[in-house]
């Protein structure tokens, strides 16, 4: 057994590498021999746990291999986006419209029973060079077609909606697994050195539907959470509370390190020690960085009205500028970042995708708040030549039914086949993976589970999704369990 | 390929390759393909190869011909005729490529599914020439394995006299493994950070620095260890003690007060486990009753102890959607049994729910065994019975007597029904309890029942009644009185609502019809024979605890007919107040137009209604507990590939059969029987682990690490112990001790190990073997290993010392955020706190998944799932929050009042009361120098806010 994963500290701290860390300073030097350490270790085929420094736990650390994205930005819409009224086009549907779903009489799905088969409420076209499919539900997205790598075959283990985003992010329908951004912030700290790790960025309206176990560390340290804040809501108790004077504050705080530095000379070595000495001094850089990238005021009056930040619908304008944030983020170096469009503290559909009743009345209320913006973000994002070593993943929880829920408007939840897609770093542009059969219930063709999103998606990010794992109560855990493979027909 | 052609003999080939397996020398190998030529990596070439092709038949559910596949040592190892299947290096001898390569007849392997191509043989080829290759996992290590072995009382060491200054057997064991590696004990801690120390890992608070003042008196002039014996009595005694503790057993059942998964409702009725927990380590309960109680106390009067078992997450969200259903339970009884394993016995249960347990002697029929256990065991509150509980029950018998009496008497007061005269506001709005419509009698043999709007959704009936007017009144709508129910529809799918529970004479949603319409349906129902009635009672859900008021019918006709053909309108909604409105939750009793004597009657009759009802209302409610819902046990099924919807043999209840000692619970016990043959399994002398994993949990909670460091995992695949005699001293004096855990805390505290210094003692040792370079980890404990406090303790302690604590005990929690009021709960932190939230931590009302943004980021365990074992980080998050948060600074600045009240105007002597309270000593020239300054600049609460800040307060060294 390695010492680090028996390190009384929780797998923070190796002691007899804190030692050469502190004989060289814990400068690069030290980090460097760290690297190579590492490398050797990649030759193997066993788990790697990333050795980490426990005074810069957001310090980078290598990957598995070379790596496509250097970063990740997540987009994820709650509530379930319906696949069949966006961008998965089925002729078939609508040649069937209103008629029975063959072989599928009486099916009865998460909220009961099953109507007619309905045609998507708009109209789908070709877009781009690759003459895609899209509707007009989300005609901006429809537009960036050319960039997009969509797959139609997703499938997941849940059909309800809390379980189901348990799932897209953490790997497990279960509660208490670390979500995605923890592992990769686990695995690769930050480029960002002011920063935290991993920021998830709650939609304006609230947060989603597990709120946030979206971005929980579960059983990773607490260092890898997703830090949440968005343009309208900071950092909790980042600022310096306003009773408190500046040179109070700089006093307090050079006191404090007074004082820790007068401990840590009676109690030499102890590394959690000086690790709090480094992580107020992180802190005290992160109170100016988190302020800096929220402070839209240098961008451009032609940036600001591509994402809608002035529109005069506050959602849209609030997500907008949660997009800005979202692209401010990842150009500092931020490894993972998670934008969440939808919210559930209004209830089924009210704030989010989940359209169970009208569904023709819903969407267009979200997809005005989520088209122009994700579409302006995704645009700037490759203007900027971010979108060359940044992975984008645009997910949602399931799908939903083709048919129209019985005594309803609307659709019911359907995780047998979805669509979700990719862009960026390292994934085909332009590119359809998977199908689901003629009416979008289920997936039939390159069948993708989450599993195998994830493997794939941390292969993007040079991790090796078999191997990348943490030693917990028993079990190597893992970001996609014993499941998952690289989606290899993605990858550009 | 070419198929083989079948001879006469294929019947029998397989039988005879069970007697006569055919030496290597018998096939042809020059019609085998060629090995590959590059290296071959098992995880990439052959693992994927394995899996899709072999472990159908070969794998953890089927191991055809005894060959398993999936585990390196039953695979290296063979199945029953050809053993070894693989021979290392020579693949042109190794049965298997034989087998797959189609060389012995008959024995083709896959069978199905098509033969492998050259280039997949010639990888397994070139993979079993490179050595067969196989990482580790664990298989290899045998079924010995040493916590499976009895608990043995070993010998206490005899070490040199010098350095066994305690005598204390555990500082014994400890010596002599030091002395192996020669090192030793680092020096004695001073009083001051002993106390300190004793006080954290004790009771999670800090000491006063009079209690300092005193223990360093005693320190100095008297007996050393008798001041330490009696301050260890002392803080074993202070029932501050169950508090500290009753938290880290929380940890490790995952107790949270919420449902967990999306909808993440709080549980309100969950506290009193918490306080069970904390009165039982009070009182130093013997372990193996603390086992018993939590498993089966409503077999003993301790309804609360049963939160154990269903302390965890459950999916609350219903749906008509089998699967899904099926997979919830399954989730809820894993969690059961897997908790039950994990906490008790330190076994990764789960891990054999799917298949055999890959590393400890688990079988997946084990598995279904202990869910059988629970099998009677459903989320939920349920009562807890007093002492005089039939005393009570009669008294309510004869209360709900004398107010039937009471409502007949009071019938002719009720006011009637008037159709087509639309006289709202005539009778009370509709409630989700009991309706009443009178109308004049009418002799019918149809009744109809005609909704045409409701609160919201599909309209639910828990029951419809019919009375016959006059003297001997009675329900002819009774399905038991040969009355039929029909309907314009009902929901499907859902065994709760159905037709046949609208005539049934029980009440409550779970006894209820629900129509496939959105808003309307009708339900008729056909009496015997034709009856004179002259009322209806009707209700939505009329429970003794009601819960839903959605699917009220709020408009709707009442018909009769003699014929079902021609119907008459003996009662509407319409002379009713709207829904919403005078909503007085019952029937409106009038006298209007009666004689003075009948009006005064009825104000008798009301008063008596009143009391009786109150008097029933108090025999009949009883405090409820979220600590399960015990009742009829399901059969339970061995599930293939752990899918509920795929059962396979029936399995009865029973407990883990490689494990002492040897029980066999009957398939006929109920579900309390279940469980106390478990409890009493877990809790017997004999069995190996319980004991084991106890110990260490206390060793685990002193010195922050565990003599095994895996806490919930003393399985092949978890941590060796540092001292594995040292962990067997401690069991067997454990149930030497009556499961006497105090005991043990008492024998690990005054012990000389627990009271090194924490600065590493690199004097004493020779330079070239220095401690930290041979045991840099320090699990042989050569100095006391220092930690940060844990989330809990450490905001205990800011209120400590700002004089803020209220050391109040039990009852329900207090709340961090502020909830939501929606089916989906959102937790948001608060910002202010007031002296309701001054209590210690373990009393917040903990909801799961959820952590609050100022002590949340300190590793506090989200309940999840089980944490026996925090991780400790640190982060630039713990510093802003310490820094800033509202909760800090408030508290900094009740540390500062409270300071100036002590100490008066000085600077110099507030910093000196404030260095007292914060750090339990004075400060330095230069601290007090440095204080002071920043006092006189900034103010008190500035020292405050800093002394919050420093290692020396957060941390116990």
């Amino acid at each position: 057994m390695s010492d680090l994963r028996r390190s009384p500290v929780g797998q923070l701290v190796n002691r007899r590498n804190f030692l050469q860390l502190g004989g060289m300073g814990l400068g690069g030097v030290a980090l460097t021999s760290l690297l190579a350490e590492q490398g050797l270790l990649a030759a193997g085929s066993g788990p790697i746990r990333p050795e980490i420094d426990a005074a810069r736990p957001y310090a980078a650390r290598p990957p598995h291999f070379e790596p496509r994205a250097r970063r990740m930005l997540m987009i994820f819409c709650t509530g379930a986006l319906s696949h069949v009224d966006s961008f998965d086009f089925k002729p078939e549907l609508v040649k069937r419209h209103d008629t029975p779903m063959p072989g599928q009489d009486k099916l009865v799905t998460f909220q009961g029973e099953n109507g007619n088969l309905i045609k998507p409420l708009w109209d789908f076209r070709a877009r781009g060079q690759s003459g895609k499919m899209t509707s007009d539900l989300l005609p901006s997205l429809g537009e960036l077609a050319d960039e997009l790598c969509f797959i139609h075959s997703m499938t997941g283990k849940s059909n309800t909606h809390g379980p189901a985003e348990s799932q897209m992010s953490t790997g497990f329908i279960l509660d208490g697994f670390p979500s995605m951004g923890s592992w990769v912030s686990y695995a690769l700290g930050s480029e960002s050195q002011n920063l935290p790790a991993y920021v998830a960025i709650p939609d304006p309206r609230g947060v989603p539907q597990i709120s946030t176990r979206q971005w929980a560390s579960a059983f990773l340290p607490a260092a890898y959470q997703g830090t949440p804040f968005n343009a309208d809501k900071p950092i909790a108790n980042l600022a310096r509370p306003a009773s408190i004077s500046a040179d109070a504050d700089s006093a307090t705080r050079d006191f404090v390190k007074f004082l820790n530095e007068r401990h840590l000379a009676q109690y030499p070595g102890d590394t959690e020690l000086s690790a709090r000495i480094a992580s107020y001094e992180l802190a005290a850089r992160m109170q100016l960085a988190a302020a800096e990238v929220s402070d839209t005021r240098g961008e451009s009056a032609a940036t600001l009205a591509l994402y809608g930040v002035t529109d005069p619908n506050k959602n849209k304008a609030g997500f907008a500028r949660n997009c800005l944030l979202a692209r401010r983020l990842l150009e500092r170096g931020v490894r993972f970042v998670q934008l969440f469009n939808g919210a559930y503290a209004m209830g089924e559909g009210v704030g989010n995708w989940d359209g169970h009743k009208t569904i023709a009345t819903q969407y267009p209320v979200h997809a005005n708040i989520l088209d122009q913006p994700c579409a302006a973000l995704l645009r700037d994002l490759k203007a900027r030549g971010l979108l060359a070593d940044t992975l984008v993943a645009f997910v949602t929880e399931f799908g939903r039914m083709p048919t129209f829920q019985k005594g309803a408007s609307g659709r019911d939840h359907n995780p047998s086949g979805f669509t979700i897609w990719l862009a960026g770093a390292g994934v085909k542009r332009g590119f359809t993976h998977g199908a689901t059969d003629e009416f979008g219930y289920r997936a039939v063709k390159d069948v993708t589970s989450i599993y195998d999103l994830h493997a794939t998606l941390l292969h993007l990010l040079g991790l090796d999704h078999q191997r990348l794992s943490f030693y917990n109560n028993g079990i190597e855990r893992r970001l996609t369990d014993v499941h998952g493979h690289v989606v290899e027909a993605v990858l550009a | 390929m070419k198929r083989k052609s079948r001879r006469a003999a294929v019947l029998f080939a397989p039988a005879l390759a069970w007697i006569l397996p055919l030496s290597a020398a018998d096939v042809d190998k020059s019609k085998l393909p060629p090995a590959a030529l590059r290296p071959v990596d098992f995880r990439k070439d052959i693992k994927p190869l394995f899996e899709s092709k072999c472990y159908f038949c070969h794998g953890p559910d089927k191991q055809k011909g005894q060959l398993r596949l999936d585990r390196k040592a039953d695979a290296l190892k063979g199945g029953d005729s050809h053993a070894p299947d693989i021979v290392l290096g020579k693949s042109a001898d190794s049965p298997l490529i034989h087998f797959v390569a189609g060389l012995v007849p008959d024995m083709q392997m896959p069978p199905k599914g098509g033969p492998l191509t050259s280039e997949q043989i010639g990888l397994l080829r070139a993979w079993i020439d490179q050595g067969a290759q196989w990482p580790d996992d664990g298989s290899s290590v045998s079924a010995k394995h040493w916590a499976w072995e009895p608990v043995k009382r070993p010998t206490v060491p005899t070490i040199d006299k010098r350095q066994a200054a305690s005598g204390n057997p555990v500082d014994r064991f400890l010596l002599a493994k030091l002395a192996e590696q020669k090192l030793s004990f680092s020096a004695p801690a001073d009083a001051r950070t002993l106390i300190r120390r004793l006080y954290f890992t004790t009771i999670g608070l800090p000491p006063s620095p009079e209690e300092v003042a005193t223990f360093e008196r005693e320190f100095r002039t008297g007996n050393r260890q008798l001041a330490i014996g009696k301050l260890v009595e002392k803080l074993l005694a202070s029932p501050h003690f169950g508090e500290r503790w009753a938290r880290h057993w929380l940890d490790v059942v995952r107790f949270a007060e919420s449902n967990g998964y999306e909808t993440n409702g709080t549980r309100k009725n969950a506290w009193p486990y918490r306080d069970w927990v904390i009165r039982a380590f009070n009182n130093d309960l013997p372990y193996d009753r603390f086992i018993l109680e939590q498993l089966a106390g409503d077999a003993f009067g301790v309804d609360e102890a049963t939160g154990f078992i269903v302390g965890g997450p459950t999916d609350i969200v219903k749906s008509p959607d089998p699967v899904l259903t099926a997979n919830q339970r399954a989730e809820d009884l894993n969690d059961f049994a897997a908790t039950t394993a994990s906490a008790f016995l330190g076994l990764t249960l789960h891990c054999a729910r799917c298949h055999d347990h890959k590393f400890d002697p688990i079988a997946m029929k084990d598995y279904y065994s202990v869910v059988a256990c629970f099998a009677g065991v459903r989320h939920g509150e349920r009562a807890v019975k007093p002492p005089n509980f039939a005393e009570l029950q009669a008294k309510a018998d004869g209360l709900r007597a004398q107010l039937a009496t009471l409502t007949k008497q009071m019938e002719r007061f009720e006011p009637v029904a008037q159709t087509g005269t639309n006289g709202p506001g005539r009778r009370p709005p509709v409630t989700r309890g009991l309706n009443l419509d009178r109308f004049p009698a009418v002799t019918a043999k149809f009744l109809r029942f005609s909704i045409t709007a409701t609160t919201q959704l599909e309209p639910c009936i828990d029951e419809l009644e019919a009375f016959t007017a006059g003297a001997a009144s009675r329900n002819v709508a009774l399905a038991s009185a040969g009355a039929t129910a029909t309907a314009s529809s009902t929901l499907p799918g859902n065994a709760i609502h159905k037709l046949a529970h609208v005539n049934d004479g029980q009440y409550g949603n779970d006894r209820s019809w629900i129509s496939n319409e959105r808003g309307k349906g009708w339900v008729q129902i056909e009496f015997a024979k034709a009856e004179t009635i002259d009322r209806v009672q009707w209700s939505r859900d009329r429970d003794n605890v009601p819960r839903y008021n959605d699917r009220l019918a709020t408009r709707y006709r009442i018909e009769v007919s003699p014929d079902g053909m021609a119907w008459q309108t003996v009662a509407t909604s319409d002379d009713r107040e709207p829904f919403g409105g005078k909503a007085n939750g019952g029937i409106t009793y009038s006298a209007e137009g009666m004689a003075p004597a009948e009006a005064k009657r009825l104000e008798e009759l009301l008063a008596a209604r009143k009391k009786w009802e109150a008097e029933l209302v108090s025999v009949t409610t009883f405090p409820m507990v979220y600590a399960g819902k015990f009742g009829q046990t399901a059969e339970t099924f061995l599930m293939h590939r752990g899918d509920p919807m795929q059962p396979r043999e029936k399995i009865g209840p029973g407990v883990l059969a490689s494990f002492a000692p040897k029980l066999s619970v009957p398939l006929e016990a109920t579900d309390s029987e279940r469980r106390l043959a478990l409890a009493k399994w877990l809790g017997a002398p004999e069995n190996p682990l319980t004991a084991r994993v106890i110990v260490n949990r206390l060793w685990h909670y002193h010195f922050g690490i565990g003599l095994v460091d895996t806490p919930s995992d003393f399985g092949l695949n978890g941590g060796r112990p540092s001292h594995p005699e040292l962990l067997d001293w401690l069991a067997s004096e454990l149930i030497a001790s009556g499961w006497r855990l105090k005991h043990i805390h008492q024998l690990i505290l005054t012990s000389a190990a627990f009271q090194q210094s924490s600065v590493e003692n690199q004097l004493s040792n020779r330079p070239d073997s220095r401690p930290m370079a041979l045991d840099s980890s320090n699990r042989f404990l050569w100095h006391f290993p220092a930690r940060r406090l844990d989330a809990e303790p450490l905001r205990d302690t800011m209120l400590a010392v700002s004089g803020k604590l209220d050391r109040a005990m039990g009852g329900p929690g207090f709340d961090l955020f502020e909830a939501n009021s929606n089916y989906v709960k959102v937790y948001n932190s608060r910002a202010d706190f007031g002296p309701t939230e001054f209590r210690r931590m373990v009393y917040q009302s903990k909801p799961r998944t959820e952590l609050d943004n100022t002590f949340g980021a300190f590793d506090c365990p989200d309940a999840g799932q089980v944490a026996p074992k925090r991780s400790r980080s640190t982060t630039p998050l713990q510093a802003l929050n310490l820094l800033n948060s509202p909760f800090a600074l408030q508290q900094a600045g009740f540390f500062a009042e409270r300071v100036a009240t002590d100490a008066g105007k000085s600077h110099e002597a507030q910093t000196k009361r404030a260095f007292q309270l914060a750090f339990l000593r004075e400060p330095t020239r230069d601290e007090l120098a440095a204080s002071t300054k920043l006092v006189k600049a900034y103010g008190l609460p500035a020292l405050c806010r800093a002394l919050f800040n420093a290692n020396e307060f957060l941390s116990v060294f």
